[in-house]
């Protein structure tokens, strides 16, 4: 499975600085910033990274960890409502370089994240002032976008450091580097498409082109085309589903959502059939879980009372609230997974005629015993099966006397279904003799002009085998 | 083959309903409300009515014999029945009635019946418009409501309906009617067995019938082809299916769910259902305070599929409640999150 092998993002991260792609101007400003912290007299104490998804913002952190020996102390999104975590790692930044112990960067990944993943409370900015004040060790924040309101405490105390979004060539030079690496046989073709969709987004593009390779084979432009349309196009349903999971934000969430020609009750099942291959902590399973389950709830809520203001709640929790259900695993929303078709739209379509058949049974039953379809399929369908399995004699009688056809005697007793449907061309060749004979006797009977008690009977039994041949003649 | 045998196979086959009563003379147990509805026949005028009991107590026979009484063997000319819970909507049961409600009546009786099975089906919009078409025909109508609940037929309707209590049907009569059905049938059955279906079917006598005839098609009706019939009836897959969730394979416990509701059409409360009274058995293996704590969400979900919601989702999302649960039962906590 897929979900074992290391995702190619983290496979093919830089390991070294120098190896790192057209950001010679930031990187000169850490190396300044970080020779600074190691002179004991840093420009100031915190940075913070800022630029588009997918240009280098944590990979560098890495990199430079692994250059000039720091330990990494990491945070990211989903521990800042932790107060216990940031005091955990404000205690570890105060502490100056022991004898032994390692020199640290503390790392405060995606800040942005505070503003969505609390409803950017203010004590979770105040406790990372406090952390910069008293810490001996450097601070690195990044941040797609740091120019919120709220953060503006943090960028007083921090040196801002931007990271320009990739060129395509940058990201070009990239994936030819990884199709080798690969031995993937690579169209050029494919390669500048993939780069030119990633809209300098390196993660992204990395991830395209794991996401074409998956298919096996040579990578060309034609299959990457298929699997990977434009951005700002319509996108393929798999797209629409990769990027609502891959969400860092609501209005991304929201947004993907906007990018597809499903309708909600759709997309709805693309998500719910994917959902738990991407997310597999138990806890963030269940949390995803529960609000698809209350956006369910609210679609209930317009079909029932035609409230279509509601459907923005549909769509916010379907979408957002799975994004950002994953907390204890954070990182497993980003992991590369096969989606699939949504089986039970599959199901449905390959058992429409057996369940046409199923109902078709409960009506007439229902219709025969008073009592509606639901409740012969609940309480009396499961016992005429098991005679149906059971007894040959008792099902083929049965099925005379409901007129059933031949492919709902199938649908009732798969393994002796052509037993059953045998004994019932017996008995129904058996009653229209049985008819004839009847008739031609009360021709007799009436010439010899009998009113007696028998010829009534006969009558009777006459009018409902007639009634029974006419049935059967189709 | 005889003409005797021919019409034979020609007659009723189901059990249930070839020894449904066909008078109100005929009806077992429930005495007061027979002696009641034949005073109404006596006076040739009845009020609405609203019988309200258990299932398979006879409401539905009760109904059919009363209608029988009151109007002779082609009563079913006299008779429109609706099922609320087929019918699509109140707009399809208005325009029904509407129709029945101008054929002419009797000539001794001076109304019509209206017999509406599941009633508590609908929702209280739709009882409302319900109450104003038996308010509009009247004069020529009168309905017969059935429902396992009462408490969900509204007021307005509950207050111009004679309601009718029907209690679950005790062991000497069931056992005794299944008795003579075998009789009837010339099928060989034990005593034990006839007492084990009356303890399985909780005095829901068209159970205890189906039960019976499907015994009997095994071969003969014995306690052990009796547990059979009820072990097979009931899909094992649900306990299968909680298992499996506990035991931390949710896409595998959903691929059970989906083929419970595709192929044995269960309905997604059904199975909710199942799953309450499975855990809540001693088969299942969870610490007592997990039970409540399920029950509690269960009960949720029970509650936003009467409201409408989707099957699948919701179901869904009680299997990965359960995924939860297990993993903590065994031991191996999540991490905890926020504070």
């Amino acid at each position: 499975m897929s979900v074992s092998k290391i995702p190619w993002v983290i496979k093919y991260r830089p390991k070294k600085l120098s190896e790192f792609v057209n950001q010679e101007e930031a990187l000169e400003k850490i190396k300044t910033w970080i020779k600074g912290w190691l002179s004991g007299k840093p420009e100031k104490k915190a940075a913070l990274f800022y630029g588009p998804p997918g240009s280098g913002k944590t990979s560098i952190v890495e990199a430079l960890c692994r250059e000039y020996g720091f330990q990494l102390i990491e945070m990211n999104a989903s521990d800042y409502r932790r107060e216990q975590d940031i005091e955990r790692v404000a205690k570890l930044a105060s502490v100056q370089r022991g004898l032994f112990a390692s020199k640290r960067i503390i790392l405060l990944d995606e800040i942005d994240g505070l503003a969505l993943t609390g409803g950017a409370d203010e004590g979770a900015i105040e406790a990372i002032v406090e952390l910069i004040e008293t810490t001996k060790n450097p601070v690195i924040m990044t941040a797609n976008n740091p120019w919120d309101l709220v953060f503006r405490p943090l960028r007083d105390y921090s040196l801002m450091i931007e990271f320009k979004r990739l060129s395509k060539s940058n990201v070009l030079e990239v994936l030819r580097r990884i199709c080798a690496a690969e031995k993937l046989s690579c169209d050029d073709k494919a390669l500048n498409f993939i780069a030119e969709k990633s809209e300098g987004d390196l993660r992204s593009a990395i991830n395209d082109l794991e996401a074409v390779a998956e298919g096996g084979g040579k990578i060309t432009e034609e299959i990457a085309k298929q699997l990977l349309r434009a951005r700002d196009r319509i996108l393929e349903p798999f797209e629409v589903v990769r990027k609502i999971f891959w969400s860092k934000y609501v209005w991304q969430a929201k947004l993907s959502a906007t990018q597809t020609d499903l309708d909600p009750d759709t997309l709805m099942e693309w998500i719910n059939e994917n959902l738990p291959r991407q997310i597999t902590d138990p806890e963030d399973l269940w949390r995803a879980y529960e609000a698809l389950a209350r956006a369910d709830v609210y679609r209930g809520r317009v079909v029932r009372t035609g409230s279509w203001d509601l459907l923005a709640y549909v769509t916010e929790l379907m979408t957002a609230g799975v994004a950002l259900a994953p907390r204890n695993d954070p990182k497993s929303k980003f992991r590369w997974v096969k989606y699939q078709f949504p089986e039970k739209i599959r199901l449905m379509s390959h058992t429409k005629e057996a369940r046409a058949l199923r109902d078709g049974i409960a009506s007439i039953v229902g219709e025969h015993i008073h009592a509606s379809k639901a409740k012969v399929l609940k309480d009396v369908l499961p016992y005429i099966k098991i005679i149906f399995e059971n007894n040959v004699e008792e099902a083929a009688k049965i099925a005379i006397s409901l007129n059933l056809t031949d492919p709902m005697i199938k649908y009732l007793s798969p393994s002796t279904s052509d037993d059953i449907i045998t004994r019932v061309r017996e008995l129904r060749k058996a009653i229209r003799a049985e008819a004839k004979r009847i008739e031609s006797r009360r021709e007799e009977t009436q010439k010899n002009a009998g009113k007696n008690e028998e010829a009534r009977k006969h009558q009777q039994t006459k009018s409902s085998l007639d009634f029974f041949v006419k049935k059967t003649k189709h | 083959m005889s003409e005797e045998e021919a019409s034979k196979i020609l007659a009723e086959l189901l059990w249930t309903e070839k020894y449904r009563p066909k008078t109100l003379d005929e009806v077992v147990n429930q005495e007061e409300v027979v002696l009641r509805l034949k005073q109404f026949i006596k006076e040739k005028n009845t009020p609405h009515l609203l019988f309200a009991g258990p299932p398979g107590t006879g409401k539905t026979t009760v109904a059919h014999a009363f209608a029988h009484d009151l109007y002779g063997s082609d009563y079913r000319l006299y008779l429109l029945e609706l099922n609320a819970s087929d019918e699509r909507g109140i707009d399809v049961i208005r325009t029904k009635v509407k129709e029945f409600a101008r054929t002419k009546t009797p000539g001794n009786v001076p109304f019509k019946l209206i017999l509406l099975d599941e009633s508590d089906n609908m929702t209280s919009d739709a009882q409302q418009a319900l109450r104003r078409l038996m308010e509009m025909y009247v004069a020529a109508t009168r309905f017969i409501l059935i429902a396992n609940y009462p408490s969900k037929i509204i007021e307005p309707i509950q207050s111009r309906c004679a309601v009718f209590r029907f209690v679950p049907l005790n062991r000497e009569d069931v056992v005794g009617r299944l008795s003579w059905i075998c009789g009837r049938e010339g099928v060989k059955c034990d005593q034990d067995a006839l007492n084990t279906i009356y303890d399985l079917s909780e005095g829901d006598m068209r159970k205890a019938i189906n039960i019976l005839q499907t015994a009997a098609a095994l071969g003969e009706v014995s306690v052990s082809n009796v547990y059979k019939v009820v072990g097979l009836a009931h899909p094992r897959e649900i306990r299968e299916m909680i298992k499996t969730a506990l035991s931390g394979d949710f896409i595998k416990a959903r691929n059970i769910l989906r083929s419970l509701m595709v192929t044995y059409g269960l309905s997604g409360i059904d199975i909710v259902k199942q799953i309450h009274r499975e855990i809540t058995s001693s088969d299942i293996d969870l610490p007592e305070e997990a039970k409540v704590e399920l029950a509690d969400y269960v009960g949720e979900i029970q509650f936003r599929l009467v409201e409408g919601a989707d099957e699948e989702i919701q179901l869904d999302a009680l299997l990965a409640r359960l995924v939860l649960l297990g993993k903590k039962v065994v031991g191996v906590a999540p991490k905890r999150v926020g504070k």
